[in-house]
């Protein structure tokens, strides 16, 4: 029989010889390297008035500034407390809710317009009903960010319970699973790669509300701290600013994928035969 | 008659939020009656205002994404198809997606002031990522066998690029185009919040900063509307170009 | 016949189903059958004569919507742990691993701890999957991940065995193998096996009796004695018998296939 064992297949990334290798992370580093130089050569020859683009060796002066004065680490965190708090209360309502709306007909029937309706509309128009509603603080940012991703999380919960497969379903039932259980212990895992894949888009969404609703209210976190380098014409602020908020993106980019492919450890993507 | 069946649950919520609104559940400084923003609408209509401030945003944000959408395209096509160029560009977008792209806000109007150019470009550059990474994955993900079978019926590179590889990958990049007119109306209004010089976006700050909030509703519902309708009509138009998908 | 020997009785069962687009279809038409407990009946015929939706009926998956089906438990309604079932593409938890994918049912019976533990390892043994208990289906071949089928069925030991081609998506080597492997756990087990094919020499290597089933509206065509089954150590394939027998079922099943493909199938 023609049955293959997979135990210890490497990662095609590994299985390159160490030159080609180094070969190739060198090729990815050229080009930002070369933009880093630019920037500087740009900079020395005062070929850009410094203010539209301050030299490198400041913005990184100032980077080292928002470090050693604890800046950063608090104007992030404030930043990530307001996206991930919201992000979570998404997905906890999204989730379920998307679920329900794909195996209840009484739900689908009311929600299935109401986030057709929902999903594309622009939900930043509603901040200042937010603010009204619920001051300028943390509350109301993290409201922001909630409703601009649940949606994202509802269309994604209820296109992957959609799509489970009949056959499951009735494997279960025939295994004596009853309706409840069907839902948990099928639907929910058989939905995991969809809604995995609505949730790496709500999470950059949800970064991007917290850092503009924080710009919009003012306050503390990495937006307020922006817009306050941008308005005092702090160009370096402005820059250090957005390096700062693109490595806070990219580590909760980093992450959500680290968590999809530890989820999904069972899953043919991760399973190359 | 099956779209109302269809839209019913709406008329539901708006029925609801008409009656909490009007049995004093809610205070109407929080939530005014939906029948007074209707009527606020139909005044903003009529003095202009609600004309003249959407015509400015529509157009900074059809400008901000056509340009994104050629530009984005030619790059996305070019990484997929020229591994040279791939390797200059490919680590730059790499670099930029997960930046959050409200954070450019600040830097738009470093660069260009307070004007128009500020928000058109902020939204050419929050657009743009969508469109190349549609393009790029729809492109790399088309079926070699597609390609082979073509060559081998005798088609050039030019016919292969435009009769093959480009259907194929329509859907996905029609994917890429919708996220970007979604990240068009959201940097559209954030900009003209925070840049409040004209637009639908500042009418909404400048209306809440007064206490008009019947008026600030009404926009708030235009603006949504939008946004519906500009997917809707995107959803409808990218059908159309998918009719052989089933 | 003795209530004990009684497999499944179905009884004057029709169906019908409204495609979203097109006409309403008339699956079956009156068929009635019994099957005798401990027996292996293969439901033979061209692909849309409703084999399937017979055996998703007598599974319970389907509602009935006129006759009765009944076993020895009484009168189907729903699906239930008596009745295993093993679909063509194997419906294995892709997030579980095997062990966990056979443990499902035995949970679901109430077993847990060692005791359920043991029961899975002895299925999993059964169907010759040791080693692979902690491999997810996705990173088994087609015939393991029916073996796994197989075991997670079988382990909650029910007294029917509905199978629905379930070597259908197999390759011909694996295929032979598993067919001979389901043969040695049947004669151990005492189980009432439905098999639905439209491999006319499976269906009569494996049963007792096949049933010939007309093109659409399905129907009872006729019913064929095959009884191969019981024989362990000649290589039936060879036998003369076998050979005429498949033969002359290929014949009947012949003019249905004709008639499926007027219709467009």
């Amino acid at each position: 029989m023609s049955e293959r064992t997979l135990a210890a297949a490497p990662s095609r990334r590994w299985a390159l010889p160490p030159l080609a290798r180094l070969r190739g992370m060198a090729l990815r580093w050229t080009s930002p390297l070369v933009l880093l130089a630019l920037w500087e050569i740009i900079g020395r020859l005062g070929l850009v008035r410094p203010f539209l683009l301050p030299p490198l060796e400041s913005v990184v002066a100032r980077l080292g500034e928002d470090i050693a004065d604890g800046a950063l680490l608090n104007n992030a965190a404030i930043t990530l407390y307001h996206a991930l708090a919201g992000f979570v209360l998404s997905v906890a309502i999204g989730v379920p809710l998307g679920l329900l709306i794909a195996r209840r007909r009484a739900f689908r029937w009311f929600c299935e317009p109401v986030v057709s309706v929902g999903f594309p509309m622009p939900k930043i128009a509603f901040l200042p009903i937010f603010m009204l509603w619920f001051g300028v603080f943390d509350l109301s940012k993290i409201v922001m960010v909630t409703f601009s991703t649940v949606f994202t999380v509802i269309a994604a919960a209820d296109a992957g319970a959609r799509g489970v497969e009949t056959r499951l379903v009735w494997s279960a039932q025939s295994l004596g699973a009853r309706s409840l259980a069907v839902f948990w212990e099928v639907a929910l895992p058989a939905s995991m790669p969809q809604i995995l894949t609505g949730l790496q888009v709500a999470l950059p969404q949800s970064m991007i509300i917290a850092v503009g609703a924080e710009m919009l209210m003012g306050g503390a976190g990495l937006g307020g701290a922006m817009m306050q380098a941008g308005s005092y014409a702090d160009a370096v602020g402005v820059y250090a600013g957005i390096v700062e908020t693109a490595a806070v993106g990219m580590i909760a980019v980093v992450l959500m994928a680290r968590l999809r492919a530890w989820l999904l450890r069972w899953h043919a993507e991760f399973n190359p035969r | 008659m099956r779209t109302f069946v269809r839209y019913a649950p709406l008329l539901i919520l708006a029925v609801l939020w008409e009656a909490v609104t009007r049995l004093g559940l809610v205070s109407v400084q929080l939530l005014p009656p939906l029948s007074t923003v209707l009527a606020s609408f139909a005044s903003l209509v009529s003095d202009g205002s609600l004309l003249g401030n959407g015509a400015q945003s529509m157009l900074r944000a059809v400008a901000g994404l056509g340009a994104a959408i050629i530009v984005g395209f030619i790059l996305g096509a070019g990484m997929a198809l020229r591994p040279r160029f791939e390797a200059t560009v490919g680590p730059l977008v790499e670099l930029f997606y997960p930046l959050p792209k409200s954070a450019l806000i600040p830097l738009v109007m470093v660069w260009f002031g307070l004007g128009d150019m500020a928000k058109g470009f902020l939204i050419f550059l929050g657009c743009l990522l969508p469109v190349v990474l549609g393009t790029y994955n729809g492109l790399r993900g088309v079926d070699h066998v597609l390609v082979w079978s073509a060559q081998s019926l005798g088609a050039s590179r030019r016919a292969v690029l435009r009769e093959v590889l480009l259907p194929a990958a329509m859907p996905q990049i029609l994917t890429g185009l919708r996220t970007a007119v979604a990240f068009a109306f959201l940097l559209m209004v954030a900009s003209e919040l925070i840049i409040a010089n004209n637009g639908l976006g500042f009418l909404i700050g400048e209306l809440g900063d007064n206490g008009a909030y019947p008026p600030m509703f009404a926009v708030i519902l235009t603006v949504s509307a939008l946004g519906f309708f500009a997917d809707r009509g995107f959803v409808l138009l990218s059908d159309r170009l998918l009719r052989w998908r089933e | 016949m003795t209530d004990n020997s009684l497999g499944i009785d179905i009884a004057h069962v029709s169906h019908g189903y409204e495609p979203k687009n097109g006409p309403p279809v008339r699956a079956l038409q009156d068929v009635s059958l019994t099957i005798p407990a401990n027996s292996f009946h293969a439901l033979l015929g061209p692909s849309g004569c409703g084999k399937s939706t017979l055996l998703f009926l007598v599974g319970g998956f389907l509602r009935i919507q006129s006759g009765s089906i009944r076993t020895v438990r009484g009168e189907v309604t729903a699906p239930g742990p008596e009745r295993g079932i093993v679909f063509q593409n194997f419906a294995l938890f892709p997030w579980k691993t095997v062990k966990q994918n056979v443990l499902y049912g035995i949970h679901k019976c109430g077993l847990r701890g060692t005791e359920a533990d043991q029961r899975a390892q002895h299925f999993i043994d059964l169907v010759h999957l040791s080693g692979f208990e902690a491999s997810f289906p996705s990173q088994l071949s087609g015939g393991m991940q029916q073996r796994a089928a197989l075991a997670r069925t079988l382990a909650t030991d029910p007294d029917i065995l509905l199978m629905d081609e379930p070597f259908g998506a197999l390759d011909a080597q694996t295929r032979r193998i598993m067919q001979e492997e389901l043969l040695s756990i049947w004669r151990a087990s005492q189980k009432t096996v439905v098999f639905v094919t439209h491999d006319v020499a499976e269906a009569v290597y494996l049963s007792d009796t096949v049933s010939v089933m007309t093109a659409r509206p399905g129907r009872i065509r006729q019913q064929v004695e095959a009884g191969f089954n019981r024989q362990t150590d000649t290589d039936v394939f060879k036998l003369p018998a076998f050979i005429e027998l498949v033969e002359h079922v290929w014949e009947l099943v012949r003019g249905e296939v004709d008639e499926a493909r007027r219709q467009g199938f």
